[in-house]
């Protein structure tokens, strides 16, 4: 069997239509308040998830489906229990003690597990990004509408206290108008995971995120993070996005750029870049706010900001000082350097602890349990799933791609 | 005729972790796998710590102890699972392993710092606090609850073994054979030997100088862990007060210099040790013959005429040229009392 074959079998037995399921009753919410909480994908994000979910009070994980058998062992190894096991998601879909569904598999995936397990009568937490491509996104926005339960994208760093902070500080004005963000996901290495025994028939399960039938890349998998939050900063959906992308080093096969850089732009002309290389790991991951009035840098542990330095000069401005004697002219002394000034760190408020995958889960199941809309919803999803999708249409066809051309605007 | 899978090389990578540095040795049939496998393996050690981590505001354990004294917090079948092995170590050593010595080691002077004498009343407040009794796990429902405010669960005992054995088992779960995870030379763990050779040669060296060693252990699907009391210490007149504490008296262990110890796993290894060094070797020895697999190696005494006493233990000269043998730590001098 070949790389090819065998994902696309190994995909078949996860991926089929979704078949029209008994809701169960009484909303999806086990009466006892223990929450019932499976998994499709025990992968490495699978597990996280699992371990968070767990740090809620009243959750159980009660199944987990994977295509990869030796990936229960390792989930069994988080629930320390004999949790049943899928290798098919309908199949775990039928059971009866499951109120919510942890989506984490691939993204070509997405809406097909989303949308089943919406149909089904489950509450949904889909990793992130919602789905490869606009239209599937619009499946996923029509079907958490018809099932009337709760979606939430897993965008975690929304719910970090220190972007709440910085989303705060940008609303009050703090910043003065925010023109620009920049954003840089760094890293120095080749982004491949290790297939277990070099067996090549793994390959592409282990590696997806390499290939673009699976994958929306670097774009996806990395910048969705940045890119929506910078989207909330700025104003929301973006006008348009000029990208460049390809493979400048690691040419192993991969058919997904390894180094994007993208610009998108708004209405009111301000810009959001997002660069990811994956050759060196000097910026690392971040999320640069500048305003007229100081700049924001985020990442992922902290958030602090920095007072703009006062214009060049100093001072304040004079009226009526004469140059009728000259102004003498001579070289520049000064070059303009990256400011040093003091910096002011984000304080975490009490009450607001546990990583930012803990808090964004924990919002999840209080969502669920209070029958309230979680913040980051669907239409988040939706608006971060275009944002990645026509970030890579761009690069694809070496266009600037416009938001209107692709995207409908929510009925 | 069949192509032979490639020689299998040997690849190290060290990095910082966990405030000290970790090192893993591997063998891999060429660079790039090998990169990808050091990404894998310190990728684990960095989410480890992200959990274990007190110095992280982050952490779900820096979560419990903000929150633990209020409340009972639920939390994750593998951090609760380790926190049940931690207290049960404590039980089994009626306290002589202690993952709440956190506020003990602040009173002393031991967190962040060099040491120091405590007050009396400081030593006192943090005697109270300490404890494995204050903490109370319930099963059921998964939740940590400390029974007093000031209680801190301290990862220091325990943390970089688990890391460790994190390590060796997804290197193994890869497909890799033969490896050696150190964590700061004080915590490591071997899967199986080197192509060729009979196990992964880890010499123990002479309380503080790691150019002189005093016995030498070949490791194969183990561990091996030391406690010392010359990383951290202080002197008042001709007295050492360590950084190890005994958490039964609040005071630094005296009479002991070191303790090693051969386990099945890292994280046993790691409250093994420190039960070791808390013990000493007549008590020490009396509980680690409860533990299948176990070996230990002490050395007690003053530091000007230490001795060693050995149990179980099996020393392996490092006889030059005789076994080819490749060192973990190959620039030292064998050394006997």
């Amino acid at each position: 069997m070949n790389r090819r074959r065998f994902m696309e079998s190994a995909a078949g037995a996860a991926a089929a239509s979704a078949l029209p399921l008994a809701a169960s009753p009484g909303g999806g919410v086990a009466p006892s308040d223990q929450l019932n909480v499976a998994v499709i994908g025990a992968g490495s994000r699978g597990r996280e998830d699992m371990r968070n979910f767990m740090r809620v009070p009243g959750v159980k994980i009660t199944a987990i489906c994977d295509i990869y058998e030796p990936r229960f062992a390792e989930a069994r190894r988080i629930t320390k229990e004999e949790t049943p096991a899928f290798t098919d998601y309908r199949k775990m879909l039928e059971q009866k003690n499951i109120d919510a569904v942890i989506i984490a598999t691939p993204l070509y995936l997405h809406a097909e597990h989303v949308t089943a397990s919406l149909d089904s009568g489950r509450h949904v937490y889909g990793e992130k990004d919602m789905a490869k491509t606009v239209p599937e996104c619009d499946r996923i926005v029509a079907a958490v509408k018809k099932s009337g339960k709760k979606y939430q994208v897993g965008l975690q760093y929304h719910y970090a206290p220190w972007y709440i902070e910085a989303l705060n500080r940008v609303k009050a004005g703090k910043l003065g108008q925010v023109t620009h963000v920049y954003s840089y996901w760094h890293r120095n290495n080749d982004w491949r995971r290790p297939v277990p025994n070099k067996d090549p028939k793994l390959e592409r399960l282990f590696n997806w995120r390499l290939y673009k039938e699976y994958s929306g890349g670097l774009l996806a998998e990395l910048g969705s993070h940045h890119l929506h939050f910078a989207a909330r900063v700025l104003g929301g959906m973006p006008e348009s996005v000029t990208g460049v992308g390809g493979i400048t080093y690691w040419k192993d096969g991969r058919n997904v750029p390894d180094s994007v850089q993208v610009v998108y732009q708004y209405a009111n002309k301000a810009t959001l870049f997002f660069s990811s290389i994956t050759t060196n790991h000097f910026e690392g991951a971040q999320i640069k706010i500048y305003g007229t009035g100081g700049t924001i840098t985020l990442t992922h542990a902290f958030g602090r900001y920095n007072y703009e330095p006062k214009r060049a000069g100093t001072g304040e401005i004079e009226e009526g000082r004469s140059t009728q004697q000259g102004l003498v002219t001579g070289p520049s002394y000064r070059a303009e350097r990256p400011y040093e000034g003091p910096a002011e760190e984000f304080e975490i408020p009490e009450g607001n602890s546990g990583s930012a995958t803990f808090l964004a889960c924990q919002s999840f199941v209080d969502c669920v349990r209070n029958n309230t809309r979680p913040q980051i919803d669907e239409h988040v999803g939706r608006e971060s799933g275009a944002m990645v999708a026509l970030g890579n249409l761009s690069m694809e066809t070496s266009q600037t791609v416009k938001f209107a051309d692709h995207v409908k605007p929510v009925a | 005729m069949q192509a032979q899978n490639p020689p299998l090389r040997r690849f190290t990578e060290s990095r910082p972790a966990m405030g000290s540095s970790f090192t893993i040795h591997l063998y891999a049939e060429d660079q790039a796998r090998a990169a990808r496998l050091m990404e894998m393996a310190f990728d684990e050690i960095e989410r480890v710590e992200e959990e274990l981590s007190n110095y992280r505001a982050g952490s779900e354990l820096s979560r419990i102890n903000r929150l633990a004294a209020q409340q009972a917090v639920t939390t994750d079948g593998e951090v609760f699972g380790l926190l049940r092995l931690s207290l049960d170590y404590s039980r089994r050593s009626d306290g002589a392993f202690d993952i709440t010595v956190g506020p003990l080691m602040r009173a002393w002077g031991f967190f962040r710092g060099e040491g120091r004498y405590p007050k009396p009343e400081e030593l006192a407040a943090a005697r109270a606090a300490t404890g494995w009794r204050n903490i109370i796990l319930d099963e059921q429902n998964r939740t940590v609850r400390f029974t007093r405010a000031g209680v801190e669960l301290d990862p220091g005992g325990i943390g970089k073994g688990y890391a460790v054995d994190r390590v060796i088992g997804l290197l193994r779960e890869a497909g890799v054979q033969s490896a050696l995870v150190d964590a700061a030379s004080s915590s490591m763990a071997a899967m199986g030997t080197p192509p060729g050779e009979p196990g992964w040669l880890v010499h123990v060296p002479r309380p503080g100088n790691r150019a002189q060693f005093i016995s030498s252990v070949l490791l194969r699907d183990n561990a091996l862990t030391t406690s010392g009391n010359y990383e951290k210490f202080f002197r008042i007149g001709d007295r050492t007060y360590c950084h190890i504490m005994d958490p039964r008296t609040g005071q630094p262990v005296q009479g002991v210099l070191q303790a090693t110890v051969v386990t099945p796993d890292a994280t046993s290894g790691e409250a093994l040790s420190k039960v070791a060094f808390v013990l000493g070797p007549e008590r020490g020895r009396q509980f680690l013959e409860t533990v299948p697999g176990a070996r230990a190696l002490w050395v007690v005494g003053e530091a000007a005429a230490p001795r060693t006493v050995a149990w179980k233990w099996q020393r392996s000269a490092p006889a030059a040229g005789a076994t080819g043998a490749r060192s973990v730590e190959p620039h030292g001098r064998p050394y006997s009392f």
